[in-house]
């Protein structure tokens, strides 16, 4: 019920928009599809800040949550498309007149200044900072904890973070005590192959 | 030219939660039944997956084109202009949302029949809500309480029972009204969690239980028990423990070879003669028209739709809508308050398997459960603490202020706490008001051309806001007592759109502020019957759909025993 109550619009549409199964599957085997290189430089320049690499391990780049908004933006997702790229263009601008270079030159600590300027609402001249931020945040989460069988998640590096122990087919109440800590079951929904 | 297919007894149209419930008693009985339906059948292999992408973010179970296609609109009231809200998670399918629904298969209780008479008899007229148009229901708990238990058996409902026969069993819920008879099933076990904050509300003096769900505890005429693997909410069972039509009452039905489905079929208007009977159901499949003509036709399509297609089916005996001649079709509509309390622990909870409707539940709060002398309101809330969390709802979780939205601090947050954060789920007692009602959208249209429902919500309402802030207080003391180091609460708001949305075709004797008379069955059009919430009064403090199904067998009952007076 949580989720029925914080749903957006665009959500709907893109799930009223959904492509077949067998089309995302034949998707899942081929490389970036929706962003050209250059934006898929910008995109994992901006997401690496979002999560980064650290000693808590993989961040989001790591992870591939990049591919997974690449496909999702060429397939379901695809009516956003335009948009999220007018958005990521716009930031990478505004790292440029602010910062000196575009958002992938700039190093980690030029990056949070140009990211923490959209998510505090300082960014002069970026209105459209403040939405592409949050569906650049919210696109990398679904990657990054989602199943890997949507092309992120690599590694299952998500579902150990935050220790989650997998989409097990059954559970017994050994498994759900308070205080057991359930050994990684890092297996996708859909099969083995995808991890 | 619509196609006219051969006549049958009974036009079902919508075979959800509770038309695929009102098909079994009328097979049964030797009637030729079409189920009209909007969706078709959902395939557990196919369709159903422990995948969060798939059910929550994409809502591959729960969104189907006809459901989206009109969804309804929201404003306040006139003078404004209505907007679509952000979704609508009611489907369309042969088990209808029954198939992703949580499952809570609560009883009313008797209170919440005589809601009107019990507060005006203990606390004054003037305790009334105001601007309420609250009656009480035409009928009893008591006479409702053999269709509970009809239904309880049918669809196999988990539960223990707090009340047989007006004595405490010192098992479930103490606040109940008085069962005849155990649940088929015992209940869902608990997760550690959920026993630990069982516990807790025990040393507060309250008396939590297992609530009851309509899912395999064990199995069951065939059907798998529950594997609590974490992905039943807007998720289909692919074991098929939770009860959903699709796999009880509906394929029992079939058995009989007096029901045939009709399937993908997007139902347009009832028709009807001069005299004001219905006689039967236009629907368009495939692009083609149909009529299917039936001696009574039983409307069980979801609340805005069933008022819906009432204000659209306009004839010359019913010029603003079918069976709306006193002006009741829309009206006495309400959506369900319910609120949500989120608490962070200081260690983990492992509360990510399991099920919406595995957990504790404590009803201190709820109904006329104490004494509301002198605090403004009438009505409460039932508070229930689950399991089942997702990765990436657990990663997008509120930091409490404790750590920024990205970056290595935030990551450093949800490493520790995603795992330790608790949700609730409370549901209020909610009447029906002046201001509050449904009626046809004057802009947006279906891809038809058909206006969409639009809901006038009328705005805040000061009973159901105390109501819900006495609730969140005392989940708030819960999970303090419970070992909470934080507590954040949603401030109340007036729902919109709702998968907990009630009248509209009301159910009463007067059939001046009444659509459907104490059976079920429309005060103008005789052959016509209303299955659903929306013909319930008033609420509960908890979820609607065994107490819709129970009135939807008893409405079935009742044209079986009366078929020669009402099909001609």
């Amino acid at each position: 019920m949580l989720d029925e109550h914080t749903l957006t619009r665009r959500d709907l549409l893109f799930a009223a928009a959904f492509v077949p199964v067998a089309a995302l599957t034949a998707s899942a085997q081929t490389g970036p599809v929706a962003l050209t290189p250059g934006e898929m430089k910008t995109l994992e320049a901006f997401i690496d800040r979002l999560v980064p690499t650290d000693e808590l391990g993989p961040g989001a780049v790591e992870s591939r949550a990049q591919l997974y908004i690449d496909r999702v933006l060429a397939g379901p997702n695809a009516n956003e498309k335009a948009e999220f790229l007018e958005g990521l263009e716009a930031v990478n601008a505004y790292a440029q007149g602010t910062q000196g270079a575009p958002l992938a030159d700039l190093p980690a600590e030029k990056r949070d200044l140009v990211l923490k300027a959209i998510d505090e609402n300082t960014a002069e001249g970026l209105p459209q900072g403040r939405p592409f931020f949050n569906r650049a945040r919210r696109l990398t989460l679904e990657g990054m904890f989602g199943d890997p069988y949507y092309g992120g998640n690599g590694a299952f590096a998500g579902w150990d973070l935050i220790r989650y122990p997998g989409p097990r087919p059954a559970v017994d109440a050994e498994m759900q005590r308070m205080d057991a800590a359930p050994a990684p079951y890092d297996h996708s929904a859909w099969g083995p192959q995808y991890k | 030219m619509a196609n006219t297919l051969k006549p049958v007894d009974v036009a079902v149209l919508g075979l959800g939660a509770t038309g695929g419930v009102a098909v079994l008693p009328l097979a049964r009985a030797g009637l030729k039944i079409a189920g009209i339906e909007a969706g078709t059948w959902m395939d557990p292999h196919r369709d159903f997956h422990a995948d969060e992408i798939y059910n929550n973010v994409r809502r591959q179970v729960t969104t189907s084109p006809k459901a989206q296609r009109e969804i309804p609109t929201v404003r306040t009231g006139p003078g404004e202009k209505a907007r679509p809200p952000a979704a609508h998670p009611m489907m369309n399918a042969i088990g209808g949302t029954s198939i992703h629904y949580w499952a809570q298969s609560w009883r009313l209780k008797a209170w919440d029949f005589k809601t009107r008479s019990e507060t005006t008899q203990r606390y004054g007229a003037a305790a009334l809500p105001a601007g309420t148009t609250l009656e009480d229901w035409p009928l009893t708990y008591d006479e409702l309480a053999p269709f509970y238990d009809v239904v309880e058996d049918e669809v196999g409902v988990s539960g223990a029972a707090g009340n047989i026969g007006g004595k405490l069993t010192g098992r479930g819920n103490p606040f109940e009204s008085p069962r005849a008879k155990e649940y088929p099933m015992p209940p869902l076990r608990g997760a550690g969690f959920t026993d630990h904050m069982a516990e807790t509300a025990r040393k507060l003096g309250w008396k939590p239980f297992a609530p009851p769900a309509a899912i395999n505890s064990q199995p069951r005429k065939g059907r798998s028990s529950c594997v609590y693997h974490g992905y039943c909410g807007s998720g289909g069972c692919h074991v098929s423990a939770k009860g959903s039509t699709a796999v009880t009452t509906i394929p029992e039905a079939q058995k009989t070879k007096n029901l045939t489905i009709f399937d993908n079929a997007h139902v347009t208007r009832i028709e009807t003669d001069a005299n004001g009977r219905v006689t039967g159901v236009r629907y368009l499949r495939n692009r083609e028209e149909f009529f299917q003509p039936a001696k009574v036709v039983l409307l069980a399509g979801y609340t805005y739709e069933n008022s819906r297609l009432l204000l659209l089916s306009k004839s010359k005996p019913y010029p603003k809508g079918l069976s709306n001649n006193h002006g009741q079709v829309g009206r006495h509509y309400f959506g369900h308050w319910n609120s949500f309390v989120t608490a962070l622990f200081p260690h983990d909870i492992n509360t990510w398997y399991g099920l919406p409707a595995q957990g504790t539940t404590c009803d201190e709060w709820a109904d006329d459960n104490f004494d509301h002398s002198g605090m403004g309101f009438i009505g409460g809330s039932s508070l229930h603490v689950m399991t089942e969390r997702h990765p990436i709802d657990a990663a997008a979780m509120n930091t409490f202020g404790r750590a920024p939205g990205w970056g290595s601090a935030w990551k450093k947050f949800i490493q520790e706490n995603a795992g330790r954060q608790s949700n609730t789920y409370i549901q209020t007692n909610t009447f029906p008001y002046e201001t509050m009602y449904l009626d046809l959208d004057d802009e947006i249209t279906d891809p038809l051309g058909d206006p969409v429902c639009r809901i006038n919500t009328g705005g805040m309402r000061e009973n159901e806001r105390l109501a819900t802030q006495n609730a969140n207080s005392k989940m708030e003391q819960w999970f303090q007592a419970a070992g909470a180091i934080q507590v954040a609460q949603t401030p109340p708001f007036v729902p919109g759109v709702s998968t907990h949305a009630y009248g509209g075709t009301r159910m009463g004797d007067n059939a001046d502020t009444n659509v459907v008379n104490r059976w079920g069955f429309s005060h103008e059009a005789p052959n016509l019957g209303v299955l659903g919430a929306s013909v319930m009064g008033t609420s509960g403090a908890r979820n609607p759909t065994l107490t819709a199904q129970a009135l939807a067998w008893r409405t079935a009952d009742y044209l079986v025993k009366n078929w020669k007076s009402l099909s001609s």
